[in-house]
């Protein structure tokens, strides 16, 4: 998979931005060498590594220990690759029984069934939230990570999905997506506006506050910017607005169409439909909305292109062969190759991170339902079931999660779905429709 | 990285079984897999026949609902964007009207029921906004004096999940600038 940390590289936070660099790494005897922790726990097919998460010791206003155990449930279990100790009553007596002698008692742990503890203490002061956590393979008898985290009070979750991005690089090898957002589109103010939110659906906030129609935002790669299309004067401009100052800027504003801005992996070109030219098709702009290059020719509809993650690509969706169907083609143009041939109406698609996916919204039996396409052998695989619509699926940087809106009793909400457990999460809740997903890189 | 492939390996098996178990792919559905030939298409390069660009518009247009009979909404069938027989009179009456206003110019908003996804729709309903505009310059209109919008499923006329209500808002709107 692409994105796999390197094992025993440890990354530090992208967020957090006064974790301490090296001089943070606590006294952890052999903690450098990860690499024989994790061949130590290795284990069989598709079973998960067991986590003990006793409450860290500490406190502070806004912040209680429980709450941070529950961040580290959620970004753990969520990975794919933990289960955590259910019983948290022992798991805390035994937490008492160690603080009590000062050391670990690993014999204790394992009788749980936990193979990796995760021990912490914490300060939640006015201004600054601070984390110190030491991770032990119990199977070995020893702790492979010691380190302190420090972040702003306000952003204390961020803190603690610092560590849990360390756990999961640690011990599975790939970078964590605790630490991601999700900008979407929602109605709550009455108008649809641009949103962005924590991966685990807290700390919404609103990015778009013109109260101009928006829709269809899409990530640049920095993480800072969201391109998306407005509603001004009676006509569609394509613009970018900056997620930290809320700074907008106008790409186009051709008149008809200017819808479905996909900005290319590195950044550096757009993706979009126009319909300048007097029908609905395929462009590709630079990074400013310069230079509009036509992609797609003929009298179909082009819509929804996205990229592919090496930028060499384009997946659109197109009624060339009478109802809309995803294809795909160079991000020059050229030749375009058809690739769902099963069902009547497929649209949105997303290309996935390791490129071998392209995620979509297929009709099924009258019900819009998330569907995955192989590039290579055009296979589909359904991956939601139920009557109610979703769509618009969204990749997570691991390949491995998306996110999409299913619409349940007139409202439209966001779940996100673990592709190989299929088991939906609602993200969102309360007063309006929340749609059009895109998760950060 | 051992762990990591058979984590995979192991989650594709799981789709593959959930997918026997939700019996996604009706035998019909099967059979139309197997005899569909691959479609490979070469776009040509330049603007296609019958393309009739858009005229960059002035920032000053205000575009405006006139309650004329003449700008009666035009409809169109499901995830269709084919002008119809029975809105001809209506495009001909603006048509009419257009020619004995030679300095008003007309916005076609483009709009959808509810029943596709958003994405596509915003699509679709641009092309019926120019499909009414290719039929009115078909009329002899200037297609400089026509431009056009999609609101997709965002602007409904009427509201509930009825067949009536579905038709009503798949539709063309005509607002006029003088």
């Amino acid at each position: 998979m692409k994105g796999r940390a390197k094992l025993g590289s440890m990354r530090f936070s992208r967020v957090v931005p006064y974790v301490l660099s090296a001089a943070v790494l606590l006294a952890v005897s052999g903690a450098a060498d990860a690499r024989d922790v994790y061949l130590n726990i290795e284990k069989g097919f598709g079973e998960k590594i067991t986590v003990a998460l006793p409450l860290f010791e500490g406190a502070g206003g806004m912040v209680d220990a429980s709450n941070i155990r529950d961040v580290l449930m959620f970004d753990l279990s969520n990975s794919g690759h933990f289960s955590v100790v259910e019983n948290l009553e022992f798991v805390d007596e035994t937490e008492a029984a160690d603080r009590a002698t000062g050391s670990v008692a690993f014999p204790e742990w394992i009788a749980l069934g936990g193979e990796i503890l995760v021990k912490g203490a914490f300060e939640a002061g006015l201004s600054e939230f601070s984390l110190e956590a030491m991770v032990y393979d119990l199977g070995q008898g020893k702790a492979i990570l010691g380190r302190k985290y420090a972040g702003e009070a306000g952003r204390w979750r961020d803190v603690v999905h610092s560590l849990s991005n360390d756990i999961v690089a640690l011990i599975a090898g790939e970078q964590g997506i605790a630490l991601t957002k999700i900008a979407f589109v929602s109605n709550v103010t009455g108008t649809k506006q641009i949103y962005v939110m924590d991966y685990d659906g807290e700390n919404r906030r609103r990015i778009t506050r013109d109260d101009l129609l928006a829709i269809y935002p899409d990530w640049f790669p920095d993480g800072k910017r969201l391109a998306y299309t407005r509603y001004r004067n009676q006509r569609q401009e394509a613009c970018i607005v900056s997620v930290t100052s809320g700074v907008v800027q106008k790409l186009t504003s051709f008149p008809g169409l200017n819808a479905f801005v996909a900005v290319s992996p590195r950044g550096g070109d757009l993706a979009m439909s126009l319909s300048r030219d007097g029908n609905t098709e395929i462009y590709r702009l630079q990074a400013d909305g310069a230079n509009p290059k036509r992609l797609t020719f003929g009298r179909s509809t082009e819509s929804s292109p996205c990229w592919s993650p090496d930028g060499r690509r384009i997946a659109f969706v197109s009624d060339r062969s009478g109802s809309p169907q995803i294809y795909v083609m160079n991000s020059t143009g050229g030749t375009v190759e058809r690739l769902t041939y099963r069902g009547g109406y497929n649209t949105s698609p997303d290309w996935s991170p390791e490129g071998d996916l392209i995620a979509y919204t297929s009709k099924v039996d009258g019900v819009f339902q998330i569907c995955t396409v192989d590039v290579e052998t055009k296979e589909v695989v359904r991956l939601t079931t139920g009557w109610e619509d979703k769509e618009d699926p969204s990749w997570a940087p691991d390949g491995r999660h998306l996110v999409y809106s299913m619409e349940s009793g007139g409202k439209s909400n966001l779940y996100m779905l673990d592709i190989y457990e299929l088991e939906p999460l609602r993200l969102t809740s309360g007063g309006g429709d929340y749609l059009s997903p895109a998760w950060s890189f | 990285m051992k762990k990591v492939l058979a984590l995979l390996l192991v989650g594709s098996m799981a789709v593959v079984f959930a997918l026997s178990l939700s019996g996604c792919g009706s035998k019909e559905e099967v059979m139309e897999d197997i005899t569909i030939e691959p479609e490979v298409v070469e776009d040509i390069e330049g603007v296609a026949d019958g393309d009739i660009p858009l005229d960059p518009r002035s920032d000053d247009d205000i575009y405006i609902d006139l309650l004329s009979k003449v700008f009666a909404d035009i409809n169109f069938e499901f995830d269709q964007y084919r002008v119809l027989d029975r809105d001809v009179p209506t495009l001909e009456s603006v048509a009419a009207w257009l020619r004995e206003n030679p300095d008003a110019r007309v916005l076609i908003e483009g709009h959808c029921d509810e029943r596709g996804t958003n994405e596509y729709n915003m699509a679709l309903g641009e092309q019926r906004a120019l499909a009414a505009r290719r039929y009115l310059v078909g009329l002899g209109i200037d297609s400089g004096r026509l431009t056009t919008i999609s609101y997709g499923e965002e602007r409904p006329v009427a509201l509930g999940s009825t067949e009536d209500a579905w038709s009503q808002n798949r539709r063309g709107h005509f607002a006029v600038a003088m």
